[in-house]
């Protein structure tokens, strides 16, 4: 049925990655999908933000339902199929077996994606939670935690079953990943949806779930695949090893506390904000770890490595605003700003997403056993996206120190920091329309390349392959 | 790390222990805050808003307001709040213990809201909101699916309205959809008027501070 590999690329392709390609393909194909429809929501939101009369007539896009339309298509759509996919991956990889158990990975993928569908629509006419990055309407929540545990499983039994005793620090990222992020979304339902805590206990809950997807899921299943491919593309071991589990452990278990740095001045007990003040800087260690870590990448060369250098160094300027950010003083001038937008841009696109585009370019060529079909493309996509990404979250700073200052002087109406800030917002709706193209041109490569890869990866047909390949001889 | 099971509870630990920590100790804290009862008002504040107002949240959140408008004003010695006549005191955690959803907000692309219904030095009035929604601003969209052009029948109701700039239609009235009504009626009932206890303590540092 598998067609021998005719190319360079396939030479490092393994029974493990021949045997998980229809699944992984699909969830990474599925995320990259979700791509457009949440470029053409930011693209529509940014309009929004210097022209508030465009849309206007429509309620289903009124601009805080488009905003929750693309973060929950972006996190939930894209960052999710590709994360798990990533994190599959490297568990196979590492553990040495095929994966098992991938037709619940199918299943979960197809009930996740049209859970999120349901709760797009949902979302637009009026259903969403109000809770920021947990906007998915409450009936199609229930759904979307099965789903993700049934994805999760084969990763599970991929680190438990594993050929060697001894652990890599791409595991334990993984591993969390798959592991915490049901827990983390029921115990945000619970206390959100099913039996709602009081008042503004639940903005603090809010928060603790919106930085719990960024510390305890997106962020690990981003450095997973990170301390995966660097020593790969580097050919180096990865330097200061020995300190990672210090930068894991610090992650996971200082991380959730931060989220408190929003609520700073408002109406909650003050040690919310004094403890992210803290946690936040504790949070340096691991920074500091991955910066040594990941090291090595400096000077990789190849696609993937390009693409991984901006996520590491966005994913460290993030983590070093943050800790800016959450001190009283500061916040004073970036608080209910565009700043604060900026940084999530940074941090989700420039950070999380980059790290994931650089792994779906290690991927693809080793799950489909041929090279990218277009050179061109990958060179149009890296160079439109970098750009896209500068230009959206130096658009947004502008804007937010415009506005933090403008804010500040009672004296400066809120007409005139509408004007001031129009250039810079004008700048961040070119940006997202350049990132929306240069996601386009991933789609078509992608498409391209799975189109003629080989017989059997076309769409359904290799999804639903018996795992006859577990018995063939690994060579 | 090599103990699997070891890993998995040491995982489960370090998201408890943040839940346990963030959600469930504030929970402690401000989940039995009751409303203040005023001996001398012989009340409680913060009062119940009424049915159509609580609607009117549900629309307020379905609309995604929260995405340009904070509801939450801060202490006088912290941002302009005060001086923009957003509140004269900050909000505090009592403000909200009958809201089922607070919308804190997290973006002050357009001003707080959290005293909209006592805003100095005016007080817009339902049918100023009514005109706001219908037509927009140059910053501001507007909504017209919140309301309805029919026909007259009988007399003109009392929530019809005219935009400025439009013509009357002769036989037919621009009114306010049951949403917008609510709507409406929500912006107007968010106020903060009455001190707390707790909510008296950072005006009075602020004193301090201007006596230094």
């Amino acid at each position: 049925m598998t067609t021998a590999p005719t190319n360079a690329a396939s030479a490092e392709v393994t029974p493990i990655d021949r045997q998980a390609r229809g699944p992984l393909l699909l969830l990474l194909v599925l995320g990259v999908l979700w791509l457009v429809p949440s470029g053409i929501f930011a693209l529509l939101a940014s309009i929004q933000l210097h022209s508030p009369q465009f849309l206007t007539d429509c309620e289903w896009l009124t601009h805080g339902r488009l905003e929750a339309l693309q973060e929950t298509a972006f996190l939930y759509g894209w960052a999710a199929n590709v994360g798990l996919a990533i994190a599959l991956w490297v568990l196979a990889r590492l553990g040495g077996y095929p994966l098992r158990a991938l037709n619940w990975t199918v299943a979960g993928a197809i009930f996740w994606n049209l859970g999120l569908v349901g709760g797009l629509v949902g979302i637009a006419t009026g259903d969403m939670t109000t809770f920021s990055f947990f906007q998915l309407p409450r009936y199609v929540q229930p759904l979307m935690v099965f789903a993700y545990a049934a994805m999760a499983i084969s990763g599970v039994l991929a680190w438990s079953g594993r050929r060697t005793d001894s652990t890599f620090a791409a595991h334990w990222y993984a591993v969390a990943a798959l592991f915490l992020f049901p827990w983390m979304f029921l115990a945000a339902e619970v206390v959100l949806i099913w039996l709602p805590v009081r008042g503004t206990v639940q903005a603090i809950a809010a928060g603790w779930y919106a930085q719990g997807v960024w510390t305890l899921w997106l962020a690990p299943l981003a450095l997973a695949g990170c301390y995966y491919i660097i020593p790969k593309v580097s050919g180096r071991v990865l330097s200061s090893y020995e300190s990672a589990p210090l930068g894991f452990w610090c992650l996971l278990s200082v991380g959730a506390w931060t989220g408190g740095r929003h609520l700073i001045g408002g109406p909650v007990p003050a040690w919310i904000a004094t403890m992210a003040v803290v946690t936040s800087a504790l949070m340096l260690f691991h920074y500091l770890v991955v910066a040594l870590n990941f090291r090595g990448v400096a000077s990789a060369p190849g696609t993937g490595a390009t693409f991984i250098r901006f996520g590491v160094s966005a994913y460290l300027l993030v983590g070093l605003l943050e800790v800016l950010t959450s001190f009283r003083a500061v916040a004073l001038h970036t608080q209910f700003t565009f700043f604060a937008t900026a940084q999530t841009q940074l941090g989700y696109y420039g950070a999380i997403s980059m790290m994931f585009f650089g792994a779906v370019y290690y991927l693809v060529p080793r799950l489909a056993g041929r090279a990218w079909s277009s050179a061109g493309l990958v060179a149009g996509h890296r160079g439109l996206v970098m750009l896209g990404v500068v230009g959206s979250v130096a658009g947004l700073a502008l804007a937010g120190f415009t506005q933090g200052a403008g804010l500040l002087q009672a004296t400066v109406s809120q007409g005139s920091i509408f004007e001031g800030m129009r250039l810079p917002l004008l700048l961040n709706t070119c940006a997202q329309a350049t990132l929306l193209v240069a996601n386009l041109l991933l789609v078509v490569n992608l498409i391209r390349t799975m189109a003629t890869c080989c017989t059997t990866v076309d769409a359904t047909a290799g999804l639903f392959r018996p795992s006859m390949n577990l018995e063939a001889p690994a060579s | 790390m090599k103990n699997g099971p070891l890993f998995l509870l040491g995982l489960l630990v370090t998201i408890a222990l943040s839940f346990l920590g963030v959600v469930i100790g504030s929970h402690a804290q401000l989940g039995n805050l009751v409303p203040f009862y005023d001996d001398a008002e012989g009340q409680a504040f913060p009062q119940r808003s009424s049915g159509i107002a609580a609607r009117g949240q549900l629309v307020y959140g379905d609309l995604g307001c929260a995405s340009c408008h904070t509801q939450q004003v801060r202490r006088p010695d912290y941002g302009s709040d005060q001086a923009r006549g957003w509140g004269d005191r900050q909000s505090v955690a009592r403000d909200y213990v009958h809201q089922s959803r607070p919308q804190l907000g997290a973006s002050r692309l357009g001003p707080d809201l959290k005293n909209f219904g006592a805003r100095k030095p005016v007080v817009a009035s339902e049918l100023d909101i009514f005109n706001f929604l219908f037509s927009g601003s140059a910053r501001h969209p507007a909504y017209p699916f919140l309301f309805e052009t029919r026909k007259v029948s009988g007399e003109v109701s009392a929530g019809s309205f005219l935009p400025a700039g439009k013509t009357p239609q002769s036989g037919f009235e621009l009114v306010a959809t049951e949403r917008g009504r609510s709507l409406a009626a929500y912006l107007l009932s968010l106020t903060s008027g009455y001190d707390y206890p707790e909510s008296k303590p950072v005006v009075l540092s602020k004193k301090v501070e201007g006596t230094k």
